[in-house]
């Protein structure tokens, strides 16, 4: 085990991920990238991550059910919902399901990044 | 994937059905056939009916009183012969004294008394003299009586030599009066008898035969307006939502009936708007949260792209900066491509129209698609007829159809599939069908109402835009015809898209109104 904070990225669009892993992976976190919701999913059941962050729609699979598997397998983990047109409606549901924050696209990597040490600070005090 | 994008139809949208909107247009009209339904005079089922049976009854009573008056006649007459049988038999008395008087010379009194027993008889029934042989005759017989007993006296005075042939001639001339009265009276009195024998059989065949009209007057009326009601509601189903206008110069019970009927139509109608239009929302709210999706996926690349450029411009290197860049541009393009697919699927209000070639325009669309076309694999059949019917549109719209169906049939097809584009006349000969089928995997009739809303897709985000088939729906429907899809799971796919045959392009609009509620897709 390294310590590193490990965190899984879920988008089907390939520039985000190319971006965002590169410039994350600056700041010092362990980045993997997944476009499909299922090659997500598979991957969590083998790995513990410590923060995911996920486009609410990917294909078949939807963000909200990369949600819900992380709740059920390792609930504390944080999950951080990338929304493509903020609804309150989904951003409301995916945090009454247990969600630690959502992220409105068009973002910036700092809007992000702030997001994501915020949930960093919060895993080390749990 | 769908109800994902159903989740963007926002409330905030309802504002844009208006009230108005969803009035029926042709309101005034159908209240006008609803006035002119109204203001007919009644004649209702129930007074016809009564008006039936009241001539039925006036005739029995009618034929019932005659029958009466026979009868009284009848009675009346009897009454009489009787009496004038007295009356006859005085008088052969009084003749049969008379000649034993001129014979031997006695009984003259007897012969007299007869004879003024005969005048009491006439003069006690004299009313029913009066009534049956009229006054003239009444007089002309008591004249004679009162003549003859007038001869009696002057014979029994002593003039015989000179009073006895005129006698014996009155005599007789006076009792075949009387005689012929009775005989005249008796035959009045049989054949009254035979007729008001016959009074019961001419009654029913008239009844019969009057029945049997009225009957089949009164049906034939019903069964017309029921007939003609059926037509009507055939009709509306149909989805011809033309108010029922008056056939009759009465109205009856039927005109209710109608006037329930055109207002089921006229609230059907309106149903039907509401759906139309909540149904056109959705697609409103479909393409609001389509633009904002397939705009949102490239901007975000743009922004995260610039913002690590010029945050990280030192530590990145050369050929990365080079790659970011042409990210940009890639991306920025992307999203110019989206908003011109959604210009032209605003734009669809400057269509040129002019007569149209369909093989050349078919092959040109093929021959744009072809290099793709060869790098899948995929076969392309082009049965084309020769002499096609003359229709009008935008030919570089129509082009884009075309693609865009192709295009849709290319994408689900794996190597070596088919596509086949295939031209025909429809039926009526009122459209030119160009086919274009596809053995992919088909449509699954749960998304079959949706894929012609904008933005609805089940490709990726960046490969599909959703807007092929609605920009496709839009451009055809300008035209006058519309799109059918025909589709079979795991066997493909068959888009038609139905011109209509033109010669003037003027007809497009007549016939865009003409046409379209009973479609599949429309
Ligand atoms: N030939 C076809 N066979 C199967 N599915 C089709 C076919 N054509 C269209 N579709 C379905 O209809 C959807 C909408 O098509 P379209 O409006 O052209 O948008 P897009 O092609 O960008 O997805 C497609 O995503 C696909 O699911
Ligand atoms: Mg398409």
């Amino acid at each position: 085990m390294e310590d590193r904070l490990q965190i899984m990225l879920v988008d089907d669009e390939e520039i985000v991920g190319k971006r965002l892993k590169s410039s994350l992976e600056k700041e010092g976190y362990a980045i993997e990238f997944f476009l499909t919701g299922s090659e997500a999913l598979k991957r969590l059941d083998e790995k513990h991550f410590d923060i995911v962050v996920t486009d609410i729609r990917i294909d078949e699979i939807d963000g909200l059910e990369i949600l819900d598997a992380v709740m059920e397998n390792s609930p504390e983990t944080k999950t951080i919902m990338i929304t493509g047109y903020a609804t309150a409606e989904i951003a409301r549901e995916a945090l009454a399901k247990g969600a630690f924050d959502f992220i409105a696209k068009p973002f910036r990597p700092k809007d992000l990044r702030e997001v994501i040490i915020k949930a960093a600070r919060q895993i080390k005090r749990d | 994937m769908p109800d994902k994008k159903s989740r963007a139809t926002g409330p905030s949208l309802g504002s844009v059905l208006k009230s108005d909107d969803l009035a029926y247009p042709d309101g005034k009209f159908s209240a006008e056939m609803d006035r002119a339904l109204r203001e007919r005079p009644s004649f209702s089922i129930r007074s016809r009916l009564l008006l039936a049976f009241t001539l039925f009854f006036v005739l029995t009573l009618g034929i019932t009183l005659w029958t009466m008056e026979i009868l009284g006649d009848v009675h009346e007459k009897i009454l009489f012969l009787e009496v004038a049988d007295d009356f006859k038999v005085e008088l052969q008395q009084a003749r049969r004294f008379e000649k034993n008087f001129l014979l031997y010379g006695t009984n003259l009194d007897d012969a007299r008394q007869h004879a003024v027993r005969a005048q009491q008889l006439t003069a006690k029934h004299s009313g029913r003299f009066l009534r049956i042989i009229g006054k003239d005759s009444l007089v002309v017989m008591n004249d004679q009586l009162a003549q003859y007993i007038k001869l009696l006296d002057a014979i029994g005075h002593g003039d015989r030599k000179k009073y006895e042939s005129e006698l014996r001639q009155h005599g007789a001339k006076m009792l075949r009066l009387a005689q012929d009265f009775v005989e005249k009276e008796r035959k009045l009195v049989q054949s009254m008898l035979v007729l008001a024998r016959r009074v019961p059989f001419i009654f029913l065949a008239a009844l019969a035969i009057l029945m049997v009209v009225v009957g089949v007057f009164l049906a034939r009326q019903i069964i017309g307006v029921l007939t003609r009601l059926m037509e009507h509601t055939k009709r509306f189903a149909d989805g011809d939502f033309t108010p029922i206008p008056p056939a009759r110069k009465f109205r009856d019970e039927f005109s209710k009936l109608a006037l329930m009927l055109n207002h089921m139509v006229r609230e059907l109608d309106r149903h039907q708007r509401i759906l139309t239009e909540s149904h056109k929302l959705r697609a409103i709210g479909t393409l609001v949260a389509g633009v904002a999706h397939e705009l949102n996926n490239p901007l975000n690349n743009i922004m995260l792209t610039a913002s690590i450029f010029k945050d990280e411009y030192e530590s990145i290197d050369e050929d990365e900066r080079l790659e970011m860049l042409d990210d940009l541009v890639e991306q920025s393009e992307r999203a110019r491509k989206i908003v011109s697919n959604l210009l032209d699927f605003a734009r669809q209000s400057e269509t040129s129209i002019e007569p149209l070639d369909i093989r050349k325009i078919l092959d040109e669309t093929v021959a744009l698609v072809g290099n793709h076309i060869k790098v899948k694999k995929i076969k392309l059949v082009l049965d084309v007829s020769d002499n096609l019917p003359v229709v009008h549109g935008d030919r570089q719209l129509l082009s884009q159809v075309f693609m865009n169906l192709i295009i849709n049939a290319m994408d689900v097809l794996p190597e070596k599939g088919e596509i086949r584009i295939a031209t025909r006349v429809d039926g009526d000969g009122d459209y030119l069908v160009v086919d274009i089928s596809d053995n992919g995997p088909g449509i699954p009739e749960h998304i079959m109402g949706q894929i012609f809303d904008p933005f609805f897709t089940t490709k990726p985000s960046g490969k599909g835009t959703g807007l092929g088939l609605s920009v496709s729906r839009g451009i055809v429907r300008k035209l006058g015809g519309y799109i059918e899809v025909k589709s079979q799971l795991g066997k493909g796919t068959t888009f038609s898209v139905l011109l209509p045959v033109t010669s003037i392009p003027s007809e497009l609009s007549a016939n865009n109104s003409k046409r379209g509620k009973g479609t599949l897709v429309d």
